[in-house]
């Protein structure tokens, strides 16, 4: 069991990923609204109000999606799914995917009841 | 990372330094960095430091203030550090003047290092012990020698 998390930087691109997410087998997930460190600091910290013109190009705020993964195939199904959406994870500045082990769930949809 | 030692010289450390106003006083301490071969307008270089103090105050409070800039007149990161005879305003979130004083210059394409020195000067600044052993410096060296131990 992994806990698979995507930190999507093209926000527009949030439906097609979820559809993704879906299609790949992934029954469940959180989406929170998060915002890059550089964003935060150029903009909300005066002393590094200089580095706003090094963000150019860098989308200010992100979808970070959760979600905890059963089976392991999902997670190669959905990285080439998204690649597909997003036009490849290893462009700068698209997204960022990890996983890391989980060793204890509750409350997680049941597996006989995952699309 | 690099260490404050190599972008701080003994000679640009200053105790009691007196300076009319901010723009008064980050043209004098531009002008510590006189005879470096990394900087060369020093005009140029103030007048980015101030253009940077205009889009935001560079004052941390608690009687700090880091003043900095990119320059292209700048071919390597330099800092210049002081105490001041007399406070001066930065625009700090609490309101006090600034009684310690870094600038920062060096050159546009050195961002990230910039960003790492930036943070590493604010957290010295925000530890209460340092920033009292920095402003009771009697002398410029000990003020140095100060930074560059605690940078280890």
């Amino acid at each position: 069991m992994k806990l698979l998390v995507f930190v999507l930087n093209k926000e527009e691109y949030l439906e097609d990923v979820l559809e993704a997410y879906v299609e790949a087998g992934v029954a469940g997930a959180t989406i929170l609204d998060s915002e890059g460190m550089g964003r935060f600091l150029a903009y909300e910290v005066p002393l590094f109000a200089g580095f706003k013109e090094f963000m150019k190009g860098n989308k200010p705020y992100n979808k970070t999606i959760l979600s905890v993964i059963r089976n392991d195939s999902v997670v190669d199904r959905l990285k080439k799914l998204v690649d597909e959406v997003v036009g490849g994870l290893d462009n700068p500045g698209t997204g960022i995917m990890f996983t890391v082990p989980v060793d204890w769930s509750t409350g997680l949809v049941r597996e006989e009841e995952e699309v | 990372m690099a260490s404050i030692r190599d972008y701080l010289e003994p000679g640009r450390v200053r105790v009691g330094l007196a300076a009319d106003g901010k723009e008064g006083l980050i043209r004098a301490m531009v002008g510590l960095l006189a005879g470096d071969p990394s900087v060369g307008d020093a005009e140029a270089v103030a007048a980015a430091v101030l253009e940077r103090e205009r889009l935001a105050p560079t004052g941390l409070g608690e009687g700090c203030a880091v003043p900095h800039a990119h320059s292209p007149a700048c071919s390597a990161t330099r800092l210049v550090i002081a105490t001041l005879a007399k406070p001066v305003g930065f625009d700090a979130p609490d309101g006090a003047p600034a009684k310690l004083v870094i600038l920062m210059v060096g050159p546009t394409d050195a961002a990230g290092a910039h960003l790492k020195l930036l943070s590493k000067l604010a957290r010295y600044l925000h530890d209460p012990d340092f920033r009292a052993a920095a402003l009771a410096a009697s002398d410029p060296s000990s003020l140095y020698e100060l930074f560059v131990s605690r940078d280890g």
